[in-house]
């Protein structure tokens, strides 16, 4: 785990970075309800909310007054404690697990280095792996102490989904630290820079182009498509949103829930999604790497440009916090445009493909990366 | 006894006392519960206070061994909590209670 | 106070207090969720103890998975506050307890008494000046780790694999039967 700093600047800068990363991932939601609503209504041939404000993005600030405004309720037979609890509780994993995610390269002020993420954890992809499976108590907390049926078989079903497409996320994941050889986020990162570059079995490939970059993808396409999948149901999404069939459970472990209460469920669920973004495009996309630029290359044109080493650290960060978002917003749109697009499964399709479809494959994934791993190390072909 | 180093610096002695103490707490949960649920939650409890003075040997005698043994230690625990609960689900299909006290139906 | 001091305080507070409310809490599902509390607290004193690897493998299987179970086996019983907690008998648990005590005091009295010493490696050896600079430098030990599994336990390891795939074998063939020979329907 890395230190909050030495100094009073560097233990008040992190601190603050902490609060602003977390209100960052807050502050994103509204932006993607509106992104969600309006394209649904694009997706549909229809408006979508366009009345309040410019192009309706005001919306969000009169429903966000609605819901404040709404009665404070609690069902007669439920657990009064485990009902207030559980919408507070889905916003913990959901930001915690948020914050180990690298945003951009460290910025250096002088003396003192700063990691655009909220902390460093040298075990990164285990823990957010660790929290990010607590999301599954919010579910059962909230659904056992609304004490209806429709809210404890949503929850049950929930809980289920989660744990069992977790076997097939973390197996995806073994296939990434098998190729990286590290835990760590930002290692990984580093490891994509730079052209495509293939060596083993005594040959070195290397791109012709810089337009093709050494990113994850190449080296695990199944796993990028198994953890994109795992990654849709984990974050309870459709196809995958059994939790809260509409059709046949109301809504789901939240059927009880109205006003502000809902709306940090909400919060949560967005949390997951870009959770699931932002490791797509650190494991696979490159990161906050920019293809055809090393960091070192941005770091060297700033430096021309400015001739000052602290603007060009903050020209670098910022160029690939832009890059970072842009991967990270693509892959949101994707959650969007595939939300509105496909139907949902039924619960026993839902588990066969968890259990006898994507659990092989991510079994095969980690069987084939780990052998080709070993051979490329071992032998020599001509 | 009551120095202040013993706040301040902290020793294998400060886990391991950790872990005695965590042991007894889950022992205790077997011998006065009564809720079949609850006596599994308790030797959990007690696997995780061992658990926890392995680490602290661990770290202390630079030895990785401990770890490994945590290793084993967790994934037998997730078995017998797999098996004990679905013990469990088919004693309470039976007599619809986890109480413990119906155990004696187990007699001839 | 070092920031270790306070840190190990504040977690052996939170777990010792939610082992305690596994024992007491009457509701079952609360004696859950303090359960996955203390594991969470574990799971943050591995972390203290640079087993960093160690801390998420608990958080995954423990909270991730275990208590999972406990909680959805625990909410499709949906046992309310229990009539009968604790067991009976006010001469026996009496008894309970004081052996509970008794045990408790012995194990911390010896520990205490006995190992007087931080580290059981004499204080001038070389072992011990390279325990202080890992200390010191909070190192990730997951490389080791992975080498000793892997190379001196290797059959442990593919043992405990054999040993799940029974269990699961076992679980489902459980929860499938019927009844047995007490089978009613």
């Amino acid at each position: 785990m890395s230190s909050m700093g030495t100094t009073t600047f560097e233990i008040v800068i992190n601190l603050v970075k902490t609060v602003l990363i977390f209100l960052m991932m807050v502050q994103a939601v509204p932006i993607l309800v509106w992104l969600e609503r309006r394209g649904s209504g694009f997706i549909q041939n229809r408006f979508g909310p366009n009345r309040v404000g410019p192009l309706g993005l005001v919306q969000l600030l009169a429903d966000a007054v609605k819901f404040l405004n709404k009665e404070d309720f609690v069902p007669d037979k439920g657990n009064r404690f485990l009902f207030y609890a559980a919408p507070v509780f889905a916003l913990i994993p959901a930001a915690v697990a948020f914050m180990a995610i690298p945003m951009s390269t460290p910025l250096t002020v002088g003396d003192s280095t700063f990691l655009i993420q909220g902390y460093e954890v040298n075990i990164g992809i285990v823990f957010i792996l660790g929290i990010s499976a607590m999301a599954v108590y919010t579910m059962l907390m909230a659904g056992w102490g609304s004490s209806s049926k429709f809210s404890l078989m949503g929850a049950m079903r929930a809980a289920a989904q989660v744990i069992s497409y977790e076997l097939a996320l973390g197996l995806a994941i073994v296939g990434v630290i098998l190729v990286y050889g590290t835990f760590n986020l930002t290692e990984m990162i580093v490891a994509q820079q730079g052209p495509l570059r293939f060596s083993g079995f005594g040959f070195d490939f290397v791109a012709p182009t810089a337009f093709l970059p050494n990113w994850g993808i190449f080296f695990q396409p199944l796993g990028a498509i198994l953890l994109f999948c795992a990654a849709f149901a984990e974050s309870n999404r459709l196809p995958f949103d059994l939790a809260e069939g509409e059709a046949e459970l109301v809504a789901g472990f939240h059927t009880e829930y109205g006003g502000f209460k809902m709306l940090m469920f909400f919060i949560g669920e967005y949390g997951h999604m870009m959770i699931a973004a932002g490791l797509m495009t650190t494991f696979y996309f490159g990161g906050y790497g920019i293809p055809g630029w090393t960091t070192q290359e941005v770091y060297a044109a700033g430096l021309s440009m400015f001739g000052n080493e602290t603007a060009a650290s903050v020209f670098n960060t910022a160029i690939h916090f832009l890059s970072f978002n842009i991967k990270f917003a693509i892959f949101l749109w994707i959650f969007i445009h595939v939300r509105w697009t496909l139907p949902r499964f039924r619960y026993d399709q839902l588990m066969d493909i968890g259990w006898k479809t994507m659990l092989p494959w991510a079994l095969f994934n980690t069987i084939l990366t780990a052998t080709v791993i070993f051979l490329a190390s071992q032998y020599i072909i001509g | 006894m009551l120095e202040t180093s013993m706040f301040s610096e902290i020793g294998l002695n400060h886990y391991l006392v950790l872990s005695a103490l965590l042991f007894t707490i889950g022992m205790a949960g077997i011998l006065l519960r009564r809720n079949l649920i609850v006596v599994l939650m308790s030797i959990e409890l007690m696997l995780n206070a061992v658990n926890i003075s392995f680490v602290a040997f661990s770290k202390y005698n630079m030895n990785s061994e401990g770890q490994v043994m945590v290793f084993f230690v967790m994934t037998i625990a997730a078995a017998e909590a797999a098996v004990g609960l679905a013990i469990i689900v088919s004693i309470f299909k039976r007599f619809k209670e986890v109480n413990i006290r119906f155990f004696e139906h187990l007699k001839g | 106070m070092s920031m270790d001091a306070v840190l190990f305080w504040f977690l052996s507070i939170v777990v010792i207090g939610a082992g305690l409310s596994v024992v007491l809490m009457s509701n079952p599902i609360y004696s859950a969720l303090s359960l996955v509390m203390t594991m969470v607290g574990v799971a943050a004193l591995f972390a203290t103890l640079n087993a960093y690897f160690l801390a998420g493998v608990q958080l995954i299987v423990y909270t991730g998975a275990v208590m999972v179970l406990f909680v959805m086996v625990l909410m499709l019983f949906d046992l309310k506050r229990e009539l009968q907690a604790f067991s009976r008998g006010k001469i026996t648990g009496f008894f309970k307890i004081a052996g509970v005590g008794v045990l408790a005091g012995l194990l911390v009295g010896v520990i205490t008494f006995t190992t007087q010493k931080t580290s059981l490696i004499a204080e001038g050896s070389p072992l011990a000046a390279d325990i202080a600079a890992q200390a010191a430098s909070g190192a990730d030990n997951t490389k080791i780790l992975s080498e000793n599994l892997f190379l001196k336990n290797i059959l442990g390891f593919e043992l405990l694999g054999v040993l799940l795939l029974v269990i699961a074998i076992g679980v489902v063939a459980l929860s499938r039967s019927k009844g047995g020979t007490h089978a009613r329907d």
